[in-house]
């Protein structure tokens, strides 16, 4: 069955592009973080440098832990969802269950291997940016060198192998089963999700406006909001489409597009919730940070500038990562949709009426992820404010927001116009007759 | 363009044309230079309003691409496509939609029904994309006449593989073609599923006054038709009229022996 896996990986790389890019973008992040134990972990690293270096290491090393599992994992299920034909054909000419779970799983492993010695190069360019960064800004001694070592190395690659057969593994079986089964797990871990959420947001409360600590309940628990909303997202999207009144050909298409294929569409929502929540909030909250300084005339402690910098390489990681993801799966999902593009234009759709389609479904998709992204932001900022300052809403929000919503739209209806338009380019009656 | 949006049954129309369709000419090759492949090699057609005509060939004689050129899914080399007294003409995929909106309907060997749609949907879908009113009783009475007024709300995937058929048959005849273009539609069904859509194939001509073009290698489908043009290596080569399973086999068996006469 490797022997399978090998030779179906060697036959369509074009496949495995997505997964290969999350595993590399993953594997990237997590080495250069952890890097930074190795350059800590080094003789005469004096301990203010040296708990600088482990507290980025620590924090966004965890991050980036969820960030690719969560991102190989999405990949791996719209990779093997859109596989389910070519399963079924060797399940039919006699594979085990065991044998198709190791030919996968398998196949998942070797692609993660790829992009984890694709990631090491860049990776110690980023470490060693990242250290100079830190150095440039005082928060750690100019003489320490950096090093990639073991710490790094083995991180990036275990991480990036578990999560990648975890979530093959899960992928395979999901889709076996025709996975219905865990709505209720998926249910009760949302309410968990958005439960703790609101109780983070709201111990905001508790903390005195100058606590160092301030930032990390609302933060925290805009996070879990939004991974709340993300878990509800195919619920939430059903109830956006009945309350929808779309007219056109186009729009009556898309809106009984995006009914029924509703649950596929939660990875794209999850990318989308999680774009505008973490860096809306995050972004908002250091501009208050910062302006409340400021204002009060004092001078920033290292711990307050390692906060920022930490907050703000969060930020822009999870951004990044999250914006290539949704562009990733956007582009996988679009593709697969070549056929049913074909099958339209043969009941008579023009080309601009499909991409009418496409863009319809983009705007709803925007607007839903955008809306959640925004309310879960808000429940961490308002807090935040209003402890922080005098002032509820602060005046940077709306300003951060509209960049923050303008950057989904472009990338979600750039992404899929974009894609169906070089899909539309195949003739109708070829599309609808290409093996899928 | 606008000649074209108007449809079939714009203030100007003068009503059916008395020849349903017209190839003058039709060739069609594919690839380059080098390895081209003759698909069409000239054929010229002719068939009136309200006839069920079969196109029958082996395999690669050029009946596909003669379905695809006439229906307006492909464009000719060279040659002239009339349907319904329209001259098919150049230009972009959209006005070629236009253009076979109204005068075209297709039934196709998959189906190609949207997965996403209901059958109700799914038939009025062609209503729907060209801006006509969607009478939802007469889609009701379509499906009722194909057999399936009981499974209006259910999904395509639902349904086997003759019913499917079944609402590809409603769907083209919704919008009231002159001509209906079927591509294999029983290839993929067992003989009494085979057996209903060919009947209500007939039916449509007889019934509805359409025209219906079929093209199939199956020779007991093709005695459901008025009659048979044969194909061979991209020419027309031969026609039978009144046709019976055997005698159709008996042909298309010696359809190498035969030399090319003209229709």
């Amino acid at each position: 069955m490797l022997v399978l896996a090998l030779r179906s990986i060697r036959r369509r790389p074009g496949r495995f592009l997505a997964t290969l890019l999350s595993a590399f973008l993953g594997a990237a992040i997590t080495m250069t973080f952890n890097s930074m134990h190795d350059t800590a972990g080094q003789g005469g690293v004096d301990p203010v440098s040296s708990e600088t270096l482990g507290t980025a290491a620590g924090v966004v090393g965890g991050y980036g832990t969820l960030l690719v599992f969560f991102a190989v994992a999405s990949t791996l299920t719209v990779n093997v969802r859109q596989r389910t034909a070519e399963l079924e054909l060797l399940r039919c000419s006699g594979a085990t269950p065991a044998q198709i779970n190791r030919m996968v799983v398998g196949e998942a492993v070797a692609v993660a291997l790829v992009g984890a010695a694709l990631a090491i190069g860049p990776a110690m360019l980023g470490g060693r940016a990242l250290l100079e960064m830190f150095q440039d800004s005082g928060q750690v001694a100019g003489s320490v060198e950096y090093s990639f070592g073991p710490v790094a190395l083995l991180s990036g690659v275990d991480i990036t192998l578990l999560a990648s057969a975890g979530a093959a593994f899960l992928a395979v079986r999901r889709v076996r089963r025709g996975g219905r089964a865990r709505t209720g797990v998926k249910r009760f871990l949302a309410c968990a999700a958005l439960a703790t959420g609101a109780v983070g947001a709201g111990a905001t409360f508790l903390f005195p406006a100058t606590d160092e600590a301030l930032m990390a309940p609302p933060a925290y628990g805009a996070i879990l909001l939004s991974v709340g909303f993300a878990l509800l997202s195919p619920r939430l999207l059903k109830g956006v489409l009945d309350r929808l009144p779309l007219n056109g050909a186009s729009g009556w298409l898309a809106v009984r597009n995006l009914r029924e294929r509703a649950d596929h569409l939660a990875g794209i929502l999850v990318c989308l919730i999680l774009f505008t929540a973490v860096s809306t909030a995050t972004v908002t909250m250091q501009a208050v940070e910062s302006d409340a300084v400021k204002a009060s005339g004092l001078v920033k402690s290292v711990d307050a500038k390692n906060l920022e910098t930490l907050n703000l390489t969060v930020v822009g990681i999870i951004a990044v990562f999250v914006c290539v993801m949704l562009v990733n799966s956007l582009y996988a999902a679009t593709t697969y949709r070549s056929r049913e593009f074909g099958q339209q234009r043969l009941a008579g759709a023009t080309p601009g009426q499909v991409l009418g389609v496409v863009g319809a479904e983009g705007v709803v998709l925007t607007l839903t992820g955008v809306f959640f992204g925004t309310v879960a932001a808000l429940a961490g900022v308002v807090p935040f404010t209003v402890v922080r300052t005098d002032a509820v809403l602060p005046d940077r929000f709306l300003a951060v927001w509209i960049a923050m919503a303008a950057v989904s739209a472009a990338v979600t209806l750039g992404t899929s116009l974009e894609t169906a338009r070089r899909v539309l380019r195949t003739p109708a009656v070829g599309a609808v007759t290409l093996a899928a | 363009m606008t000649m074209f949006r108007t449809g079939a049954r714009g203030d100007h129309d003068p009503g059916p044309a008395r020849e349903a369709l017209r190839l003058v000419e039709v060739t069609r090759t594919y690839g380059t230079a080098e390895n081209a492949v003759t698909a069409l090699d000239g054929v010229t057609l002719s068939l009136g309003r309200g006839t069920f005509t079969a196109v029958m060939g082996p395999s690669g004689s050029g009946k596909s691409t003669l379905l695809q050129c006439a229906a307006g899914l492909d464009r000719p080399d060279s040659g002239v496509v009339r349907v319904d007294g329209k001259e098919l003409t150049g230009g972009g995929e959209a006005e070629l939609t236009r253009f076979r909106r109204g005068r075209v309907g297709f039934v196709f060997q998959q189906y190609n029904l949207l997965e996403t749609l209901t059958v109700a949907e799914n038939t009025v879908l062609p209503l729907k994309l060209a801006g006509r009113r969607v009478d939802r009783k007469r889609a009701r009475e379509m499906l009722t006449a194909v057999g399936l007024g009981d499974r209006l709300g259910h999904r395509p995937d639902q349904l086997s593989g003759g019913q499917r058929q079944r609402v590809a048959i409603a769907r083209a005849l919704v919008t009231e073609p002159r001509v209906i273009f079927a591509d294999e539609p029983t290839g993929a069904l067992d003989t009494r599923s085979a057996r209903q859509v060919m009947l209500l194939l007939r039916e449509a001509v007889r019934v509805h006054g359409r025209t219906v073009v079929m093209v199939t290698h199956d020779p007991v489908a093709a005695s459901y038709a008025d009659s048979v043009v044969f194909l061979a290596d991209g020419r027309l080569a031969g026609r039978m009229d009144a046709p019976t399973p055997d005698a159709v086999a008996e042909r298309l068996a010696h359809l190498g022996d035969d030399v090319p006469v003209g229709v």
